[in-house]
C-alpha cells in the first residue's frame, strides 16, 4: 500500500476559524476532517499524516514554516503529497503552492493540488506543481477532493498523463506532441476550425497565443476631491530598505509613511534611495522624486488642483518580477489602498 | 482548370526484365531505370533499392521523395526540372499511388535531410514509412559542397524526379484503376450559388530562405527566394509546379510528394461549392530581412483582398525565424478582415517549455499545430540500413549531432539511435497529412 501525506490549513484542519489563521504547523498521524474523503477515494493509499498550519503563519513566516514542514516529513515515508482543495481562498492557495513545491523540490514525489481559477496560486505554481481545476467555494468540496484522489492514483500507478486539458489541471507552460487518437489529419482540422471562425462558432485554436492581460481604463475621479496615492514598481524604498525587498524577481512589497513630506529626501540625506537593479540607480538616488513624483503632487494638492494625498505610499521592484507575483502583490495594496479610501493611483514604474 | 488524376495502386514493387505494371505489381527494369538517372554525368554511383512497409529497415540519409508520375499531355511532368517550362494542372496525368521515389545519399547527408524507418516505433513519424520506396541511392561529384552542412544535391535530387517521370511513363498507355478530377473554373465565371458562399484562399508559404540559389523550393522550376506572393490555381500545386527544397530543417519540409498530395488543397476542393468557394492559391515565400518579410505579407494581404477572400488558411514551411514571416501574413490577413486559421509545426525544447514560435500575436487566434521538431526520439538498431547511418551525427542533419555531453552521439556502435524529431523525413506534414499535435501538459 502506498503512502500519501496531505497538507490542510487551520480551517480544514479543524483548528479553528480566521482567529487561529497564526496556528504554527503540526503533523497529526492519520487523516484529519476533509482528508477523511481523500483517504477512502484513494485505491491502493492511505493518508498516513496531516500537515496542519495557520494561513497567515504560512504567509508571514514562509521560511520558517516550510522549513518546520519539511523538517517533519524528513523521516517519513511517502510517495504523494496532496494540499487543498483551496477554492477561491487566497492566502490558501499560496500556502499549497509554497508548501507543494517545496516538498516536490526535496523528496521529488508527486504533488498535487486544487484551486479555483480566481484564486492568484493559480498563476503563481500552475508551472510548478498539479494544480486540478477547482470550485470557488468549500460547497465544491465533494467535487474537488474526489478529482485530487482521481489524479493522484493515476500518478501512483505511472498511468499515462493525457495532457492538462483532458486530465483537468492548469496547464503548466509544457507544450508537447502527441499523436492523435482519431487520426483526424491536419488539413481536416484546420478546414472545420476554418468553417467554424468563418460561422462565428466557437473554435479552440491548437496553439493558443498568450493572452495579453489588458486593464481597462479607470473611471475619471474628480481630482479636486480625490484621495490619491502613489505606487510604484520603481524600487524606491527608505534608505535602510526595512522591508527587505529583493532587487529583482521581487516578491515583497513595502508600504511608507509621506505624512508631511513635501519631497522625498535623497539617499545622501538618508532617506530615499532605489533598490531597482533593472535600471542605472543614480538619477533616483540623487532625487527620488524622479520616479516617486511627490514633489509634483504636493504643488497640485496646494493649488487645490487635486483633493489630498494619500499618507502611504507603496514600493516593489518590476524587474524579472513573475507575472503572477506581481498579480498577488496588487491585490494585496489594492486591499490596504480600499481600506484608506484611496480614491485614485498614479502608479509609476522607472 | 480541369486536371484527371488517373491512379494505380501500388502494392507490390519488384525488378524485372520489363519494366511494366499490372495488378498492383510494379516492374522495374533496374537497368532502363538507371540509365535514367545516369542521363546526368554528375551522377558517378546509383543504385535502386525497394523498402515496404514493415520491412527492418533505416533509410538516411533522405534528400527528396517524388511520386511517380507521368503527364499525358505530353510535356514534362517537372516542368523547369524535367523540362521545358509548360503550365501544369489541366488535362490528365497518371500516377503511381502507394509509393514514392526518394532521393537517398549514398553516403553524404545535409542538413535538410531526413530519415525514414519501415518498421517498429520510428515508423510512426513519418507518412513514408507506410510507402512501398523505390530508393534511388546515389553519389556524385558535387565535390565543391561534399563536406558543406548545406548542400543543393541538385544532380541526385534531379536524378530522382527524372526516374519518378520515368516510372510514371510505365503506365501511360493504360486505363487507371481510378480517377480523381479536380476542376476549377475563373473566379468571376463561377455560378451566382457558389459565388455567395465564403470565399477561401490558401496561403503557401515554402521555404525560400537561401539567398544563393539551387537551395529552396521551386516554383516551374524557379527558385522561391527570386519572387513576389503570387496567385496559382490549386491544380498547378497538385500536378508538378512546386519542386521541394534541399535546405530547411527535415520534420518541417515540403517534399515534392507532398506538394503533389497536398492534402489541404483536397480538404478545400472537397468542401468547395457546399460550404465555401475555394478561390485558390496565393504563393507566396518566407524571407531573410524584415522587409522582405514585410512586403511578401503585404502582397499576400493585398491580393487576397482584391480577390474578395472572406477567409484563408497559411501554412508555413519552415520554424524559428519563419515565423516571423508565419505571425505577419497571419496579422495583415486578419487586419484586412479576412478570418484566417494557420497551420504550423512548433519547437517548445525536448522538455516542452519553451516559447513555441519565435513570433507571437493576438490575431493569429487559430492555429493547427502539426508536431514540435524538438521531441526527441530513441530507435533502436535496424537489420538493414538503406543510405549511410552515420550520415545523421557527422554530416550536421538538423536532428542529429556528433556528441552530447548528456545523451552522447546520435549513432551509437550497437546502429540505435537518438535524434531530434527535426530530422524526421518530412514528418511534420504540414500540408496537411500530420495526425500529431501539440497539447499542453
Amino acid at each position: 500500500m502506498k503512502k500519501g501525506i496531505l497538507y490542510l490549513n487551520q480551517f480544514f484542519g479543524q483548528i479553528g476559524g480566521e482567529d487561529k489563521a497564526d496556528f504554527a504547523p503540526v503533523i497529526k498521524e492519520g487523516v484529519v476532517g476533509a482528508g477523511l474523503l481523500l483517504n477512502n477515494l484513494l485505491e491502493d493509499a492511505e493518508i498516513t499524516h496531516t500537515v496542519i498550519c495557520g494561513d497567515n503563519y504560512m504567509g508571514s513566516n514562509e521560511k520558517e514554516a516550510v522549513e518546520e514542514i519539511l523538517g517533519f516529513l524528513e523521516d517519513k515515508e511517502f510517495d504523494i503529497f496532496f494540499a487543498g482543495p483551496a477554492f477561491q481562498a487566497g492566502r490558501y492557495g499560496n500556502a499549497c503552492g509554497v508548501i507543494c513545491k517545496a516538498v516536490k523540490e526535496k523528496f521529488n514525489v508527486p504533488v498535487v493540488t486544487s484551486m479555483h481559477e480566481e484564486n492568484p496560486g493559480v498563476d503563481m505554481f500552475k508551472k510548478d506543481v498539479y494544480i486540478l481545476i477547482g470550485g470557488d467555494s468549500a460547497a465544491k468540496m465533494r467535487k474537488d477532493m474526489p478529482k485530487m484522489a482521481n489524479f493522484g492514483n493515476k500518478l501512483l500507478k505511472n498511468e499515462e498523463i493525457k495532457g492538462a486539458k483532458a486530465e483537468g489541471y492548469y496547464p503548466r507552460g509544457i507544450r508537447l506532441e502527441v499523436f492523435l487518437e482519431d487520426e483526424t489529419p491536419a488539413s481536416e482540422r484546420a478546414v472545420n476550425m476554418l468553417l467554424k471562425k468563418i460561422n462565428g462558432e466557437p473554435f479552440v485554436s491548437e496553439l493558443p497565443i498568450p493572452k495579453l492581460d489588458r486593464v481597462p481604463i479607470a473611471p475619471a475621479v474628480n481630482l479636486a476631491d480625490a484621495k490619491i496615492a502613489l505606487v510604484t514598481s520603481g524600487g524606491i524604498v527608505p534608505v535602510d530598505n526595512p522591508d527587505k525587498i529583493q532587487s529583482s524577481s521581487a516578491t515583497r512589497w513595502g508600504r511608507y509613511s509621506i505624512e508631511g513630506l513635501d519631497r522625498l529626501g535623497n539617499k545622501a540625506e538618508g532617506a530615499f534611495k532605489t533598490i531597482h537593479a533593472g535600471y542605472d540607480p543614480a538619477a533616483a538616488d540623487a532625487d527620488p522624486n524622479v520616479v516617486l513624483p511627490l514633489d509634483a503632487l504636493r504643488a497640485y494638492e496646494k493649488e487645490g488642483k487635486i483633493g489630498s494625498i494619500h499618507n502611504y505610499y507603496y514600493a516593489t521592484v518590476g524587474t524579472g518580477t513573475a507575472e503572477g507575483e506581481a498579480k498577488r502583490m496588487a491585490l494585496e495594496i489594492i486591499e490596504h489602498l480600499r481600506n484608506d479610501g484611496v480614491d485614485a493611483v498614479i502608479l509609476t514604474s522607472n | 482548370m480541369n486536371l484527371e488524376i488517373g491512379n494505380f495502386q501500388v502494392k507490390n514493387v519488384q525488378f524485372g526484365q520489363t519494366s511494366s505494371y499490372s495488378e498492383g505489381t510494379l516492374t522495374i527494369n533496374k537497368e532502363e531505370a538507371l540509365s535514367v538517372v545516369f542521363q546526368d554525368d554528375h551522377i558517378t554511383e546509383a543504385d535502386i533499392v525497394l523498402a515496404k512497409p514493415g520491412d527492418d529497415v533505416r533509410i538516411v540519409p533522405v534528400k527528396e521523395a517524388v511520386e511517380p508520375r507521368f503527364r499525358l499531355s505530353g510535356g514534362p511532368t517537372f516542368p523547369g526540372v524535367t523540362g521545358k517550362i509548360e503550365r501544369v494542372g489541366e488535362g490528365k496525368t497518371v500516377a503511381l499511388k502507394n509509393c514514392s521515389v526518394l532521393a537517398v545519399g549514398k553516403h553524404w547527408g545535409s542538413f535538410g535531410d531526413g530519415l525514414i524507418d519501415m518498421s517498429g516505433e520510428g515508423a510512426k513519424y513519418s507518412i513514408f514509412s507506410k510507402l512501398n520506396n523505390i530508393c534511388l541511392v546515389a553519389d556524385t561529384d558535387e565535390e565543391f559542397e561534399r563536406h558543406e552542412i548545406q548542400k543543393k544535391n541538385h544532380a541526385i535530387r534531379w536524378a530522382a524526379h527524372r526516374l519518378a517521370e520515368y516510372l510514371g511513363s510505365i503506365v501511360k498507355d493504360m486505363t487507371p484503376e481510378s480517377k480523381e478530377v479536380y476542376d476549377l473554373g475563373p473566379i468571376t465565371k463561377r455560378d451566382e450559388k457558389v459565388s455567395k458562399l465564403p470565399s477561401v484562399v490558401y496561403v503557401m508559404q515554402p521555404q525560400s530562405q537561401m539567398e544563393e540559389l539551387g537551395y529552396n523550393d521551386l516554383i516551374y522550376g524557379w527558385d522561391t527566394n527570386r519572387m513576389l506572393p503570387t496567385f496559382m490555381h490549386p491544380n498547378e500545386i497538385l500536378d508538378g509546379a512546386m519542386i521541394g527544397a534541399s535546405y530547411m530543417c527535415c520534420s518541417s519540409k515540403w517534399s515534392t510528394y507532398d506538394f503533389q498530395n497536398c492534402p489541404t488543397i483536397k480538404s478545400l476542393y472537397k468542401e468547395h461549392g457546399k460550404t465555401i468557394n475555394f478561390l485558390g492559391i496565393v504563393m507566396s515565400n518566407l524571407n531573410v530581412s524584415l522587409e522582405q518579410k514585410e512586403r511578401a505579407a503585404m502582397f499576400v494581404q493585398q491580393i487576397a483582398t482584391n480577390l474578395g477572400a472572406d477567409a484563408a488558411i497559411i501554412a508555413e514551411e519552415g520554424y524559428g525565424n519563419t515565423d516571423a514571416d508565419f505571425i505577419e501574413c497571419f496579422r495583415l490577413l486578419e487586419e484586412a478582415g479576412i478570418k484566417t486559421v494557420g497551420m504550423t509545426n512548433e519547437c517548445t525544447g525536448s522538455d516542452g517549455t519553451s516559447q513555441p514560435l519565435a513570433a507571437l500575436d493576438e490575431s493569429a487566434d487559430a492555429i493547427v499545430s502539426c508536431g514540435n521538431v524538438s521531441t526527441l526520439i530513441e530507435l533502436p538498431a535496424m537489420e538493414t540500413v538503406i543510405g549511410e547511418l552515420e550520415s545523421l551525427m557527422r554530416d550536421g542533419l538538423s536532428g542529429g549531432w556528433e556528441d552530447d555531453d548528456v545523451l552522447g552521439p546520435s549513432v551509437r556502435e550497437d546502429g540505435s539511435i537518438i535524434m531530434a524529431n527535426d530530422s524526421m523525413f518530412c514528418g511534420d506534414s504540414v500540408l496537411g497529412q500530420s495526425i500529431k499535435t501539440v497539447k499542453e501538459f
